[in-house]
């Protein structure tokens, strides 16, 4: 009854500080709008906008090829042309660089000439390599530029067959039909005969798979929420700081109540306005920001349940390490950083480099990330965060006893 | 005189405060080696990938016939993603059939799962026949799978290819009078193969990067020029607001008030304590930029504009701290403000984004509207080799910035303090 009692006194003492609405809602909620909009906003469906990579592409050739190499690059799934005028021209390493293009293409003069005549002159990419865009943009150029070599190539041997068997042309007679035949076989290409179908995986809810959230708010939505559960531990920790320091903490000691009850009192309460901020910003994700979390609303439940168990023990060790208050600042400012880099909220950390990922899946923030993946975008069932609760339920143990060997009543 | 030693002062706190000292040099060196070391798994010299390998479980379904004979084109594609080059790229295990290889994606023990259709070998021979391999991807991975399709995408081209070779050149006899016989399309296949295999697309691209240099010289130092430009702001505006903090810890403490009794005036007294901000701010961005020149080989840019930068974030910084800290009460609101305010408009001035691809267009005009967002532009230009006419107008602004900051922070203290 102490306990509840001590709780629910920091519970008041919490939500009467306007800071905690700050740190605890306001800035998840302007983060999630801010990064859900930067990847790529709510729509599960196709967007409107063409969301292919755009490719400057710069035509010095105005040949047949190059206008061919300008198709075949428009019926790319992956990237779409942008032709660029001279005056944009000048300015491509800047546009790549600011991301205003994935890349940029340029066609020399006498591509065509030289192509047909099998001397290939060499396509200029501008590229960001270092980016997974750049990277995808590169691969799919030189697809369609392999397409184009093999059309040419194709044109070539189908001249040489019917060289073959009718003797040698002229000039004048070999170019129609040499044209002819790169024409088929460019055409031949906007409709291979073998070809990849990706489906996405939607596990349970293969029967509904309206109900997986791929837009850029299911990342943005549940990386925010393992986020400010860690930040939103300032005002809680504070709390307890400052008990501390002005000697309430102490003064707790002459009442009949118990060490471990004070304690108790305050991780209930951390618990408790983690668990609700948890549950707001559910709510929220679900109805503002389309975010499909009632889909499986036990494992949800569980999932929040234990991810503010574990920042409940964070925030006490914090409360227990800092002695003064900006250390609780600088403690949780830095947990969060790190938890929330490495744990993959803020980007997948499929995109880190192997050492990183590995790391990453050390910390309880990446195994967070998974069990919300898991019923958001994956479209798994409650067994599947089973796995990533016990290991948050785990590591809420080992924070909260080394918070317990390190705590101080004075 | 007096100015200088209440600087001093202040000066000797800062340095001496091992939690500004992790805020000034350790947090953003932390940050931006983390991100560094993040981001730098993407790309490394030479262009190799540091990727974690994509677990990729097949189903081959493909059947062959008396027609097909012995040729198996989907085993050779199995052979083909098998082959010692791609090692590090995927690591391919066998299912059965393709309910057990769409439930290991399910049950997350692959990342993709390659289906093979019964009719593969007969689609890649005869000239009518179409046949899709499907890739079943889980769906929070992107590069993994896009590497997979693009190289099941490479391998299929070919046949692909040799079937248009085949269709064109039987095209081509027919319209010239000449007679096609059954042959005519297996030569055309076989020629096209020859080809393929003596020839290679990426020859025919020269790649290079923005900065000109050929890609195999581009390394994954160019991600951390941004991401430490970032920090560098990030901090340094943290460290404005936390120096300036100095004058609610001095007035909780009661000394700001016995200063005010001693013969320096109140006006002196709050000037050396900017000149203290503005002291510790020059100091951490010299070790910031020295720092992360060392350890990430970073190239700030020429002496001029980076000078002229740093300047204007500093100046703005300063400013911006003592407007923020004139607005508040009590120790106990610095942390709201140091958190939350410098956080949130850092978002907006782009500092948490900067480095990440394809960012809507919008944001670079939003995060005009914060300081953050000038001196970030400042420092990108500089770090891109700008002139100082280039940098000069960002520099300008902020200065502007920082004086109304400090005109407005002044103003709240002297009211505050001296009236």
């Amino acid at each position: 009854m102490r306990i509840l009692v001590l709780a629910y006194k920091d519970l008041l003492q919490i939500l009467k500080d306007w800071k905690s609405g700050l740190f605890l809602l306001v800035m998840p909620i302007l983060f999630t709008l801010f990064f859900g909009f930067i990847f790529g906003g709510s729509s599960n469906s196709k967007p409107e906008v063409d969301p292919r990579l755009p490719v400057g592409v710069i035509n010095r050739d105005g040949g047949s090829l190059a206008s061919s190499l300008e198709k075949l690059l428009e019926d790319s799934e992956v990237i779409r042309p942008v032709v660029l005028d001279g005056q944009e021209a000048e300015q491509v390493n800047q546009m790549v660089e600011d991301g205003d293009l994935a890349a940029v293409v340029t066609i020399p003069n006498g591509y065509t000439t030289q192509l047909l005549a099998d001397q290939p002159l060499m396509l200029e990419v501008l590229v960001t390599t270092s980016q997974p865009a750049g990277q995808t943009t590169s691969r799919a150029i030189e697809t369609v530029t392999g397409r184009l070599l093999g059309a040419v190539e194709a044109a070539h041997i189908a001249i040489n067959a019917v060289e073959s068997r009718n003797g040698p042309m002229d000039a004048p007679v070999r170019q129609p039909i040499l044209e002819d035949n790169l024409a088929q076989a460019i055409s031949a290409w906007e409709e291979p005969a073998l070809t990849v179908v990706v489906e996405k995986a939607t596990g349970e809810a293969l029967q509904d798979p309206e109900a997986i959230s791929l837009s850029g708010f299911a990342q943005a939505s549940s990386g925010m929420m393992v986020q400010f559960s860690i930040f939103g531990l300032i005002t809680s920790a504070m709390v307890l700081v400052l008990e501390r320091k002005s000697g309430t903490l102490q003064r707790l000691m002459s009442s009949p109540i118990r060490q471990m009850e004070v304690i108790a009192g305050h991780v209930v309460a951390m618990f408790l306005v983690i668990f609700t901020q948890q549950l707001i910003l559910v709510l929220l994700g679900q109805f503002v920001f389309g975010v499909n979390y009632l889909r499986q609303p036990f494992a949800i439940l569980l999932m929040i349940a234990t991810l503010a168990l574990w920042a409940a023990s964070l925030g006490l060790l914090i409360s227990a390490i800092s002695r003064k208050e900006d250390q609780v600042i600088t403690l949780s400012l830095i947990a969060m950083f790190i938890f929330a880099a490495l744990g993959g909220a803020w980007f997948p950390l499929e995109v880190a480099g192997k050492a990183f990922a590995a790391i990453g899946h050390m910390l309880p923030t990446a195994w967070a990330m998974d069990g919300f993946q898991n019923i958001l975008m994956r479209g798994l069932g409650f067994q599947s965060v089973l796995m990533p609760a016990g290991i948050l339920l785990a590591y809420a143990l080992g924070f909260f006893g080394v918070a317990i060997w390190r705590f101080r009543f004075e | 005189m007096r100015i200088m030693d209440v600087a001093f002062k202040d000066l000797k706190r800062v340095f001496r405060s091992p939690f500004a000292l992790i805020m000034m040099f350790g947090a953003p060196l932390l940050l931006a080696g983390l991100l560094y070391f993040a981001f730098g798994g993407l790309a490394r010299g030479g262009g190799s990938f540091n990727l974690a390998r994509t677990r990729v479980v097949i189903a081959n379904l493909d059947e062959t016939n008396s027609v097909t004979g012995s040729f198996k084109a989907g085993e050779m594609l199995i052979t083909f993603l098998q082959d010692e080059g791609l090692v590090d790229l995927v690591e391919i295990t066998m299912a059965p059939d393709e309910t057990s290889a769409r439930s290991a994606v399910d049950q997350q023990q692959a990342d993709v799962a390659l289906i093979i259709p019964s009719n593969f070998t007969r689609a890649a021979l005869t000239p009518e026949q179409e046949a899709s391999v499907l890739l079943y991807q889980d769906p929070t991975l992107t590069i993994g799978p896009g590497i997979v399709k693009d190289l099941v995408n490479h391998f299929m081209d070919g046949f692909s290819g040799a079937k248009i070779s085949a269709r064109v050149t039987n095209a081509a006899i027919q319209k010239n009078g000449a007679t096609a016989d059954p042959s005519l399309a297996e030569w055309a296949a076989g020629q096209y193969a020859a080809y393929l295999e003596s020839s290679s697309h990426a020859a025919a691209l020269h790649v290079v990067s923005p900065s000109g240099e050929s890609v195999q010289g581009v390394s994954s130092l160019a991600m951390i020029e941004p991401i430490m430009a970032g920090m560098l702001v990030f901090f340094v505006f943290f460290m404005g607001a936390n120096g300036a903090e100095s004058i609610i810890h001095e007035d909780e403490e009661g000394t700001l008030a016995r200063l005010f009794t001693t013969p320096a005036s109140a006006l002196m007294i709050l000037a050396g304590k900017f000149l203290g901000v503005f002291v510790t701010l020059v100091i951490q961005a010299a070790v910031l930029l020295a720092a992360s020149s060392l350890i990430f080989h970073i190239a700030w840019g020429k002496p001029l504009p980076v000078s002229l930068a740093i300047l204007g974030l500093i100046v703005a910084a300063t400013g911006f701290g003592v407007m923020l800290m004139s607005m508040i009460k009590s120790t106990r609101q610095t942390g709201p403000i140091l958190g939350g305010v410098l956080t949130i408009t850092g978002m907006l001035g782009g500092l948490m984004t900067n480095g990440i691809p394809n960012i809507p267009e919008v944001m670079d005009k939003v995060a005009l509207t914060m300081p953050q967002g000038w001196a970030l532009q400042a420092l990108k230009l500089s770090l891109a080799g700008g002139s100082a006419q280039a940098v000069i107008l960002s520099t300008l602004v902020l200065v502007a910035l920082g004086i109304l900051f400090f005109v407005i922070g002044l103003t709240l203290f002297r009211r505050r303090f001296i009236s």
